[in-house]
């Protein structure tokens, strides 16, 4: 077996002197799609973002690419900081560039790209990320919801990172794009070879894409598995979050 | 299948042989972002022999990623050939359908650069954007005014609890620095002129110089910059934030008018308390001149101030105070306006409060410059 992408062990952490995690752990192999799921404020996106430095937990251990990131120096975390891609929920586009220019910054920050050559890796990832070659000069604030998930899903690309990070990444999106994300997601990652980690409270993203579904519950993974397995599990929450869903989906897909 | 590499590949990122079954092109190495630039130079230098190619084999490629990927086939495309056309082989599943999405959206990635008009067509749009700025102004006068009139015609609508808090945002909060200011202010105009003055013998007079400065100019005019730059730029960040996070729009639904909420009780909060700041400002800008004169001119603060009292004419303290409400109303609109017109981004709200700061500081002194042509006269 390949050398797993992310490990995460035994994680503690504590966020205004409440415990959000107790002992959380999972790995994730290179080339699937996993998501994170639980309740509101059962610390998904705290976990995700000390997966990617910028929380700091009380305890544990997580290794990206087998390096341990909590005892990385700056320059050593800036390196693996190269290798993998976030994309935060609301987008975080710089407001100040305009698409092409955001999508140009972590090309021209790290990489010796002439400006020639950038222009056009830049529109090749517009490209791929679903986006009309006219959308490269618009002003983050002049793109809808849908848009600007892809453009900031195209910076998020745009060093070939081995491994993403999504938050949440069809929330505020309408069912159609919503589903259209997940295709563009998916076919990516099949075509790119990229390993995903979401957070997700979309129950279409994970019966229709995802590899692996991991249950954060009361501080503690509770469940982790393909969808159909965790489904099945006997557990309160994990039961009512699921029929939850169903129950509205009329008569299933 | 045996390759030699032949003098059309300046870099050993491919070569290109004749082989059995046609020209080949064998991709070599470590085709990834870092390298692009040696790439794409290479492959520019072979575009003749590129011309020419019928199968690309991929056995020894190493690695490839989007941007490689997109620059082959772009130079694939460039030398004439339709990478839909040749011959791959020996392209693992991965790489294949990497080469597989990039060629389907090529047809789409173009490289759009902003259009940059000419010199008279940014003149025309700056022109057109002013125009525009200024029917913002106005209708934004409107509608205060309109606010205004429903204030006077249901007077138990005022927001009292905004409008007191504004008060003492505005007047108390800005108590200390309006005295040090004029204080210092005081003392060194007194300092500067009492140097001259001396010369001539004619100490006494710097009550009649330094009486004028301060409550026609000096007070008024210090003090209503101070409370630009303070409140004008709280008001702008304070109401822009506000449109940011769609609490504007929240007000305006719940039936309420954002102008009723927000704009009249600061408009009113500061033209209340810039006069009362403008008249702290005379007491503690006279004190500091006092001061002065007794210690370099040997005028006691008794002579002084009884010297004031002859010299200074009612009339000119008036008018000093008089412009202060002008200047809370400018600043106030101003402030207020630049807030509501910010759009929903981060970056908008400081270019905004920095517009209202440059805005309020070159309207006061505009007004001022007004008051000067109006009443040009000492006493009536």
């Amino acid at each position: 077996m390949t050398a797993p992408i992310l490990e995460v062990e035994n994680v503690v952490t504590e966020l205004g002197g409440r415990r959000l995690h107790n002992g959380v752990g999972f790995t994730l192999q290179p080339g699937r799609i996993t998501a994170l799921i639980g309740g509101s404020g059962t610390g998904k996106t705290v976990l995700l973002r000390e997966c990617i430095g910028l929380i700091r937990p009380a305890g544990g251990q997580i290794r990206l690419f087998g390096q341990d990131i909590l005892s990385l120096g700056p320059r050593a975390m800036n390196r693996v900081r190269q290798r993998f891609g976030v994309l935060f929920q609301e987008g975080a586009l710089f407001s100040s560039l305009n698409v092409a220019d955001n999508v140009a910054v972590p090309l021209r920050e790290h990489t010796p790209l002439s400006k020639a050559l950038r222009d056009r890796v830049v529109a090749m990832k517009l490209a791929l990320a679903g986006l009309p070659p006219e959308a490269a000069t618009k002003m983050p604030s002049e793109l809808s919801g849908g848009m600007k998930k892809r453009a900031a899903l195209a910076r998020a690309l745009a060093l070939e990172p081995e491994l993403l990070f999504l938050d949440e990444p069809t929330s505020g999106l309408d069912p159609i794009s919503a589903r259209e994300f997940d295709t563009l997601l998916r076919t990516l990652c099949d075509s790119l070879g990229i390993t995903v980690l979401m957070t997700t409270h979309d129950l279409d993203t994970l019966w229709g894409m995802v590899d692996r579904v991991i249950v954060l519950h009361a501080g503690q993974v509770i469940a982790d598995g393909p969808v159909d397995e965790v489904a099945r599990v006997d557990n309160d929450w994990i039961r009512t979050y699921f029929s939850a869903h169903a129950e509205g989906r009329g008569h299933g897909i | 299948m045996t390759h030699t590499p032949t003098p059309s590949s300046p870099d050993d990122a491919f070569h290109i042989a004749a082989g059995q079954e046609g020209v080949c092109l064998c991709m070599l190495g470590d085709w990834r972002l870092d390298r692009l630039p040696r790439i794409d130079a290479a492959l520019g230098q072979s575009r003749q022999a590129l011309a020419g190619v019928q199968v690309v084999d991929g056995s020894r490629l190493e690695a490839l990623d989007t941007a490689g990927a997109m620059l082959f086939c772009q130079h694939l495309k460039d030398a004439g050939l339709d990478p839909g056309q040749l011959r791959w082989q020996q392209f693992p599943q991965r790489h294949q359908d990497m080469l597989a999405l990039v060629r389907s959206r090529m047809q789409e990635s173009t490289v759009v650069t902003p259009a940059r008009g000419s010199l008279m067509h940014q003149l025309g749009v700056w022109g057109a954007r002013g125009l525009v700025y200024g029917r913002d102004y106005l209708v934004f006068l409107g509608h205060v005014g309109e606010a205004l009139a429903d204030w006077v015609r249901r007077p138990a609508a005022f927001r009292h609890r905004e409008f007191f808090v504004q008060l003492e945002a505005v007047g108390v909060g800005a108590l200390p620095i309006v005295a040090m200011m004029t204080f210092l202010i005081g003392v060194v105009f007194t300092y500067l002129l009492g140097i001259q003055i001396e010369k001539f013998g004619a100490n006494i007079f710097i009550v009649d110089g330094v009486g004028l400065a301060v409550a026609r100019e000096l007070a008024p005019l210090l003090t209503a910059l101070l409370v630009a730059g303070r409140s004008g730029a709280a008001f702008t960040a304070q109401i822009g934030a506000m449109k940011v996070t769609e609490e504007i729009d929240a007000i305006r639904t719940l039936g309420l008018s954002p102008i009723q909420v927000l704009v009249l009780p600061r408009l009113l909060a500061i033209m209340i308390t810039l006069p009362l700041l403008t008249f702290v400002a005379n007491i503690s800008g006279l004190l500091g001149a006092a001061l002065v004169a007794d210690v370099q001119l040997d005028i006691t603060w008794y002579t002084f101030f009884s010297r004031l009292q002859d010299v200074l004419p009612l009339y000119t303290v008036w008018l000093g105070l008089a412009k202060a409400p002008v200047f809370a109303a400018a600043i106030a609109i101003i402030a207020c306006q630049n807030g509501f017109s910010v759009s929903r981004d981060a970056r908008s709200v400081g270019e905004h409060t920095t517009r209202t700061v440059v805005w309020c500081l070159v309207s006061v002194i505009l007004i001022d410059a007004l008051f000067a042509i109006a009443f040009p006269k000492i006493a009536p």
